[in-house]
């Protein structure tokens, strides 16, 4: 079983992420910032990172440097635009951009696309 | 024609006029003036002590002298004269130079910059004039500064909301798609067509929300261009082919022609953006089974793309209002659904951040063509422009009414036809006024003063545009 952790501040969108993928049957792990999600990957460690670009504490760009052996798919309200997103792939390990609001089987398909199902 | 009107303004100037050289400037006023009194008042003095001298000194003392106090009377009035005439100079000098140091410092203002003093030593009327004008300086600066700020915050707080808005729309919408695609259970039609209408006005305020938001990045100048050598005929093809769809729902047909346009740098995301707004307004608008136009052909310093539908066309009132944000246009049988009555405004936002110009023709009942331009050279140093509760309503008030005092009624017509080509700026009305007066409509003068009401209204309009 595939191993997704879900990085995000706002409670709901973690649960509803969570529970999206979940039907697909995924294992989903959350976290609630930068610095959990780094505790969080101590452990088990998951296949891809759903990872929300702006949250408080650690910036993200600063998170992610420490992160290498696993892919992160970054969350994002703001539209980013192309130019911005190239700014943000400083790293192979990230390899896609979610807009938010998502539609639902949107991520589902990227997600199964990403862990190549 | 312009042409003809400007040469023929340029020969009248150009004439020689005495009368205008000397009078034009208040120091040479004065120094001709003291000339003048220096000249008389001598010549005043020397003929009374002629006739006292002709009573009382002998008759022949006059006579063998009359050249030598001839010539000496002469001498003294023209020494006299031009004393009068240095000392007129300099006085005339003092007066004149803090007068035109005042000028030079409303001009200054004119242009926008309340950062300016006049600098005046003198301890006379002009010396508290010239307080006076740096004291009331110095209030239109921090009036200018404070409303900069009130659009600054105005800005800041649309795009805080907006963002703050949004955040909530990805659980909520997450949470209704769940719903509906039955991960929690089988629904019944009550239950879809109920979900199916809270989805609806969901979506429907994400959009509004996402227009607030770009139109916070227009106004704050934040909207972001990135630019690349683009074939604008592909982008054309492509947005016209991804249309298809929504206009076979409607029964309209889409038709391109264009000619040969030449690879620019631009922004293909935003043209597309622009042009698949028009063209989801002309489907929305178009009558059953009726064609919709895209147009592109590449002029001088642009390239023009316009969209024509055969809908039920805009009155001229709405051709007016149709850029306005939120402005619907009012009738019945053609009023939209499901827009958020922003598109225009941001098409127009868009558009402008980019120097170009959109505007739409149209006869009602018979359908409208949407126009806008796309400069040859991008515009990479992007302004603010005003989108919501823009100046330019007032401004075009201000225009509405300077027509009408310049023309009579025949300006009103003027000023609709000049608004709807989107000819509304300075330059544009200016080379209007040019060809009025080339045609005989208005006299030279009348065209002068004309131009000089509209150069004020675009004057006090100006600071407003400057801001940073």
């Amino acid at each position: 079983m595939k191993k997704i952790l879900v990085v995000d501040d706002e409670p709901d969108i973690r649960e509803s992420v969570k529970m999206i993928l979940e039907t697909r049957g995924y294992k989903v792990l959350t976290a609630i910032d930068g610095d959990d999600c780094l505790k969080k990957l101590k452990g088990d460690k998951p296949d891809l990172i759903l990872l929300d670009i702006m949250m408080p504490g650690t910036p993200v760009t600063e998170l992610v440097k420490q992160i290498k052996d696993v892919k992160i798919a970054f969350m994002s309200v703001v539209r980013i635009s192309e130019a911005r997103k190239k700014g943000l792939c400083t790293q192979d390990n990230i390899i896609d951009f979610i807009q938010k609001p998502f539609d639902v089987g949107d991520l589902i398909g990227r997600v199964e696309l990403v862990l190549g199902e | 024609m312009v042409n003809q009107a400007r040469g023929g303004i340029g020969l009248d100037s150009e004439k020689f006029d005495l009368k205008r050289i000397l009078l034009s400037r208040l120091d040479r006023k004065l120094t001709l003036l003291f000339i003048i009194v220096a000249l008389v008042a001598p010549s005043l003095a020397i003929y009374y002590f002629y006739i006292m001298a002709v009573s009382a000194l002998p008759e022949s003392i006059i006579t063998n002298q009359s050249s030598l106090l001839q010539t000496a009377a002469i001498m003294i009035i023209i020494l006299i004269a031009v004393d009068a005439g240095i000392v007129g100079f300099f006085v005339s000098r003092s007066i004149t130079k803090p007068i035109k140091e005042l000028y030079g410092a409303t001009q200054e203002v004119e242009k926008g910059n309340f950062n300016v003093r006049a600098d005046i030593k003198t301890h006379d009327e002009i010396g508290e004039l010239g307080h006076a004008f740096n004291r009331t300086t110095a209030a239109l600066g921090k009036m200018a500064k404070e409303r900069k700020e009130i659009d600054s915050a105005k800005s800041e707080f649309l795009s805080i909301t907006s963002h703050e808005l949004r955040s909530p729309m990805t659980p909520m919408k997450a949470q209704l798609q769940m719903l509906q695609n039955e991960y929690f259970g089988k629904l019944t039609n009550a239950q879809k067509n109920s979900l199916n209408i809270v989805i609806r006005n969901a979506d429907r305020l994400d959009k509004i929300i996402v227009d607030f938001l770009e139109i916070s990045r227009i106004e704050a100048a934040r909207l972001k261009f990135v630019f690349k050598e683009t074939n604008l005929e592909e982008i054309i093809q492509e947005t016209v082919d991804l249309m298809k769809g929504s206009a076979k729902e409607k029964n309209v047909k889409l038709k391109i022609s264009m000619e040969k346009l030449p690879i620019i740098e631009l922004d293909p995301d935003r043209v597309i953006q622009v042009l698949r707004n028009l063209i989801d307004n002309a489907i929305k608008f178009s009558k059953n089974k009726s064609t919709i136009e895209v147009n592109a052909v590449s002029e001088r310093d642009h390239i023009l793309l316009s969209v024509s539908d055969h809908g039920c066309g805009l009155t001229t009132e709405n051709q007016m209002r149709v850029f306005e944000p939120f402005y619907q246009v009012e009738k019945t049988s053609c009023r939209k659904h499901g827009g958020t009555g922003l598109g225009l405004a941001i098409c127009r936002g868009i558009v402008e951040s980019q120097k170009g110009k959109i505007w739409v023709e149209s006869t009602p009942d018979e359908g409208c063509t949407f126009h806008f331009t796309i400069p040859m050279k991008p515009v990479r140093d992007v302004e603010p422009i005003k989108v919501l509760f823009s100046q330019k309503d007032s401004i075009e008030r201000k225009l509405k009414n300077a027509f009408q005092m310049a023309l009579g009624p025949l300006g009103i017509g003027e000023f609709i036809e000049l608004k709807n080509k989107n000819s509304l700026w300075k330059d544009d009305i200016l080379e209007h006024i040019d060809s009025l007066t080339g045609q005989y409509i208005l006299t030279p003068k009348q065209g002068e003063e004309f131009k000089t009401t509209i150069n004020t209204i675009f004057g006090q309009e100006k600071e407003v545009i400057n801001e940073e």
